[in-house]
């Protein structure tokens, strides 16, 4: 049934509104877009349209605070209030328009070479070097921590994340143990999260951390005498996983059916063995040969050298009079997805490095890459499944950004925040929108959500409990295919009707439990970081180990005043979305543990406490808290 | 009536499950004895129990170096010198070096003879070259996942017949190793099917037929039955959700409150289907926690010793849970254990040296362990991959291909032999196995084919193979002691003859 209302603004300006009415609801129009409802206006002013579609209209603060939980690892109640009095365009654009103010790279070598000098110092020697002083993964994970609780930028650290889960690599590899490899390859993604995409191909094409995760670091042109080919592992997965995926698609993410109605695959393996051949010629930044070893910890941090030519023979056997010298790139005609990489075979070994460039300009341009990637970005920030004409809205502004552009990545990420399908907070598809908050998010939503400051201004968190507990962390994921399948669909209700859910994947009774006895260590046992010790008989710096302060929450804990407690929570985590039974039942809970007050109504601090935690710890384990709608 | 019908009319209520299961359990006994061996009465009477172990090695081994021919007649078995020659750099370069298994009478398959007669094992695999030499442990050669049998390139090119999705694509190939459903994305796994079938012979609603040792996995997958998930430390503090502090006051009846709460949550209705699957798969969990813990403080100390490696250690944990089947209710068990690190584009020769011992230390400790238990019969344990790797090299390692070799190890197994086609070492036109210069072999065998041999024996009837492997009939009908492969030694082992209202499954 179709019922038009008439509205009218102070503005003045009269609108039409047509709506399909399934039942009442109370939504306020204008907070966030209404899914099918047609706005016109009779004025021509922008303003108008906009207070009603969306994004110029300010944000209460449930609005305010779901927005952050997609476009942030989780928000202060300030930042909630932050929010809603600016509008979230403006705080979307001011972001957007925020430079990289961190590098995770830095940081290790300062926490590294903050080891050299104080080993030195300890022990008035001057032999202490950044060469002799080892370091190990988690110096990258306190890197990672520090910048994302310094950074002003939370949206391109919220993105460049999502964009780790989507360009995988991971420590679970050759260069496990090695943080500047992690730091320099996560901060490429960080510079280049609100770049173009075509850009960040390129970046990770030539990253050591790549080369060295998907094996075409040190790969070389077929060698008949050695009866060596070429290694497809990138050739694949640059395709399979990093750009258009392994059937073709509509503008819209659906897959493209043939005349029989059976799916249309992008390539094979005939493409897969000529596009190996123009992922050749490789090699570390500092090596004078293809097939040279690295020189050493920070060979990872520098762009790969291509070498045309394989001349190790020569290089490593000096006194050869007649080394071999063979190709290291293929030379030749390479034909995939339908284009051919130097048609006429006119190029030389030596001029190899243009067939890389084609070859990224033809996968980067397939049609697939827009639907691809835009979907993928949704599940990362939104809601597992999204709608057709979602992946549509956004695919289309990846194509085009407008300027003619295709691949600007910040109108992407701004397509998606500002959609009518992310923005719209209670819109009639509640039964399947949304996703599980992935158990990484879930550990700084806590951290942010109860505002842990170290008063130094230094945070020492490994960040290893959140990994063994749960099995996530940045760059931990046991394959390139991430820790979990963006297809991946979850046994249930999901699988019945016909949708995913990704981060079930990651979901089992171990990581369940995981979850909640982390939670209990973070919370209950007032232990919210993970610190180590930065060489043997360091200092213990207490500073640099915070812990939640929720001293302000006390008075809050007792039964009138619960209310005012699990409300605040309730906003701050779960963006206002724990339903009255769910905080009935935990105000049930609460009301049962002790509680009592001395003879000026100061609320006894260890009760207090246990109160308090125990009702976030709630909070965070209830469904309404973990799924994020 | 079959016997859902049964315990319907019943009713539990008036009966108490268990006691109905055991009546039912003993009449299977007596069968068994009335056909079979008195080893199988032993087990029967005392023990009607039987487990798979799944073993992934996620990544896509090469096994190609891990089964190895070893001739070296020119002009006859010349096996040894083809694979030298095609491997090059990667191959195992003196055949003195591999260990050699005794007669293993490598059956060929679908008509089509063995290419080879003399075959090895890597060399650091001592502990599974034992096993096949002691008659526990067969080999099958050149398997993978199909949809209909594909005898030649010829076939393969045709168009006729039907393909797997995503040959060489991790993602789609570790799937099908795990649903044999290669035409299709979304399947349940073999052994969630398997779990559907049959999960009323265990006594315990709460604890999943289903154990992974590698959390969730597709191939536990089924319609009803879902994998529980632990972890390789075997200690019944380490399951469940952690209490409160112990210096609390009141510390029991506030962790009480706290979990009353937290089941409370979800047990909620909810609307929202993704709010729906994680509140069920919670409360599934959580219900089995108790008896999991339960059972796990009643744990033997066992004499077999296990290694440090992961896979060691998962062993360990699956032969400690079955210590305590019976605390578990369980009379049927499938385990998943999955040991990765094998995608080696890269360090190939190295890379196996290191991880091929574990493997094969792991099975040898798991299969005395079993023994030790006095369940080497009733335990059947199979290795598989996403797919094996080119047999040519990339310089420094091989890359993804198709068909491979994998393991099957038990007391029950027709151990000491290779059964399938093992492809000849060569990437010539003449090769009608291969299909890529690269040297990818169209699989012999199919992953059905395995699957509904140990289906069989697991207690499945031929009736309910459709259900259990949806392409099945592709390959094999059932007729009596006629088996898909032969791997398995049948002997004493009652064939089931219980049609379950489950039906056929198709994709």
């Amino acid at each position: 049934m179709k019922i038009k209302i008439h509205i009218f603004f102070l503005l003045l300006i009269c609108l039409e509104i047509h709506i399909t009415v399934a039942q009442q609801t109370t939504t306020i129009i204008g907070k966030g877009n209404l899914q099918k409802v047609n706005v016109t206006s009779s004025s021509t002013s922008i303003n108008g349209q906009r207070t009603l579609t969306s994004i110029g209209f300010l944000p209460n603060y449930s609005a305010a605070s779901r927005f952050l939980s997609q476009a942030t690892f989780g928000s202060t109640y300030t930042e909630i209030q932050n929010v809603a009095n600016q509008g979230i365009e403006r705080w979307l654009d001011t972001q957007l328009a925020m430079p990289n103010s961190f590098r995770t790279q830095t940081y290790v070598q300062n926490l590294h070479q903050s080891m050299v000098d104080s080993l030195n110092i300890k022990n008035g020697v001057n032999t202490y070097t950044l060469n002799n002083v080892g370091v190990s993964n988690w110096h990258f994970d306190a890197a990672w921590f520090q910048g994302c609780m310094t950074a002003p930028d939370q949206l391109r650290w919220r993105v460049a994340f999502a964009l780790s889960e989507i360009l995988v690599t991971s420590r679970i590899s050759a260069f496990d143990g090695n943080p500047y490899a992690l730091a320099s390859y996560y901060d490429v993604l960080m510079d280049n999260a609100f770049g173009n995409y075509r850009t960040l191909l390129d970046k990770i094409t030539y990253h050591p951390a790549m080369g060295s995760y998907l094996t075409f670091l040190n790969n070389h042109a077929t060698d008949l005498a050695k009866q060596t080919y070429p290694d497809e592992n990138y050739a694949r997965e640059i395709m399979q996983l990093f750009t258009i995926g392994l059937y073709e698609l509509n503008l819209d993410g659906s897959e493209k059916k043939d005349a029989n109605g059976h799916l249309i695959p992008t390539y094979d393996n005939d493409d897969i063995e000529n596009l190996a051949k123009v992922f050749t010629g490789l090699s570390w930044g500092d090596v004078t040969y293809l097939g040279a070893s690295p020189k050493n910890t920070w060979s990872y941090t520098l762009r790969m050298k291509f070498f045309g030519l394989d001349s190790s023979d020569a290089k490593k056997n000096t006194w050869k009079t007649n080394p071999r010298i063979v190709d290291g790139h293929e030379r030749g005609s390479k034909t995939f997805l339908g284009s051919t990489v130097d048609p006429t075979a006119s190029r030389t070994a030596m001029q190899g490095e243009a067939d890389i460039q084609d070859a990224l300009n033809i996968i980067f341009n397939h049609p697939n890459v827009g639907p691809f990637i835009s979907r993928r970005l949704i599940q990362r920030l939104v809601t597992s499944n999204p709608s057709p004409a979602f992946i549509q809205r956004v695919a289309t502004v990846f194509n085009n950004n407008g300027s003619g552009v295709r691949g600007d990545l910040k109108a992407v990420i701004r397509a998606i925040l500002l959609d009518p399908e992310a923005r719209n907070c209670c819109g009639d598809d509640t039964e399947t929108f949304g996703k599980l908050r992935e158990p990484f998010v879930r550990y700084m939503n806590l951290i942010k959500g109860l505002n842990l400051i170290a008063t130094g201004g230094i945070y020492r968190n490994s960040m290893t409990r959140v990994y063994d507990q749960t099995s996530q962390r940045p760059l931990s994921s046991p394959s390139v295919f991430n820790f979990y399948s963006p297809d991946y669909i979850p046994n249930g209700p999901l699988k019945d009707a016909g949708k995913v859910g990704p981060e079930f994947q990651l979901l089992s009774s171990q990581t369940l439990t995981g979850y909640f006895n982390a939670l209990n260590a973070w919370l209950i046992n007032d232990d919210p970081i993970d610190y180590s010790v930065l060489f043997s008989g360091e200092t213990y710096k207490p500073n640099q180990e915070p812990k939640f302060n929720t001293v302000s929450d006390y008075v809050l804990a007792r039964n009138d005043k619960l209310p005012q407690l699990l409300d605040k929570y309730n906003l701050v985590l779960a963006n206002g979305h724990l339903s009255t039974e769910t905080l009935n039942t935990i105000s049930q809970a609460i009301k049962g543990m002790p509680y009592s007050e001395d003879a000026n109504g100061v609320p006894n601090t260890t009760e207090a406490f246990r109160r308090v935690r125990l009702a976030i710890y709630l909070i965070m384990t209830s469904p309404d808290y973990l799924i994020n709608k | 009536m079959n016997r859902r019908d049964f315990i319907r009319q019943v009713g539990c209520g008036a009966m108490g499950s268990t006691t109905l299961l055991s009546t039912l359990t003993s009449l299977g006994a007596v069968n068994g004895a009335m056909s079979g061996s008195a080893s199988k009465l032993r087990t029967s009477a005392t023990d009607d129990y039987k487990a798979l172990v799944c073993v992934l090695y996620s990544g896509g081994i090469d096994s190609f170096n891990m089964l190895i021919p070893l001739g070296t007649n020119a002009g006859g078995d010349n096996g040894f010198n083809d694979y030298k020659n095609v491997r090059s750099d990667i191959a195992i370069q003196t055949n003195t070096s591999l260990l050699p298994l005794n007669n293993p009478r490598c059956s060929g398959f679908r008509g089509q003879p063995c290419n080879y007669g003399s075959y090895g094992v890597h060399p650091s695999m001592t502990g599974v070259q034992n096993l096949f030499n002691n008659g526990k442990l067969s080999f099958m050669a050149n398997i993978g996942t199909l949809i209909e049998p594909v005898m030649t390139k010829a076939e393969y090119q045709s168009g006729l017949k039907k393909l797997p999705l995503g040959i060489y694509s991790h993602s789609d190939q570790i799937m099908q190793w795990q649903t044999s459903v290669p035409q299709s994305r979304d399947a349940l796994g073999f052994g969630g099917r398997l779990a559907d079938l049959l999960h009323a012979s265990n006594s315990m609603e709460d604890i999943s037929m289903n154990i992974s040792l590698g959390g969730k996995n597709n191939f536990q997958r089924g319609k009803t039955v879902a994998e529980y998930s632990i972890s390789n430390n075997i200690d019944a503090n380490n399951v469940g959700i952690t209490a409160l502090p112990s210096w609390w006051s009141n510390s029991g009846i506030m962790t009480d409150l706290r979990n009353n709460a937290i089941d409370s949550l979800v047990s909620k209705t909810y609307a929202n289907l993704l709010h729906k699957t994680y509140s069920s798969t919670a409360k599934s969990s959580i219900d089995s926690f108790e008896v999991f813990k339960n059972a796990l403080i009643k744990v033997p100390s066992m004499t077999t010793t296990f290694g440090t490696s992961s896979i060691e250690k998962d062993l360990q944990a699956v032969a400690k849970v079955m210590s305590v089947r019976n605390d578990l209710g369980a009379k049927r068990q499938i385990f998943f254990v999955n040991y990765g690190g094998w995608d080696m584009h890269d360090n190939l020769v190295n890379g196996l040296t290191q991880r091929l011992p574990n493997i094969s230390n792991a099975l040898k400790s798991f299969y005395d362990a079993t023994a030790e238990l006095g369940i080497a019969e009733n335990v059947t344990t199979f290795t598989i991959s996403d797919f094996a790797r080119t047999i040519t090299s990339n310089g420094l390692g091989s890359d993804h291909a198709w068909g491979g070799n994998t393991m099957v190890m038990g007391g029950a197994v027709n151990g000491g032999r290779i059964f399938g086609r093992f492809p000849r070492m060569d990437v010539s036109s003449s090769n009608t196995q291969n299909i890529s210069f690269r040297g990818n072999f169209i699989p012999s065998i199919s992953t059905d084919e395995m699957y509904a041999e140990l289906a069989l024996w697991y207690g499945v009837s031929p009736y309910d193979l459709c259900y259990a492997l949806p392409n099945l009939r592709n390959f094999y009908s059932y007729s009596p002691n006629t088996y898909p492969v032969g791997f398995m030694n049948f002997n004493g082992t009652t064939i089931s003859n219980e049609d379950k209202p489950e039906g056929c499954l198709s994709y």
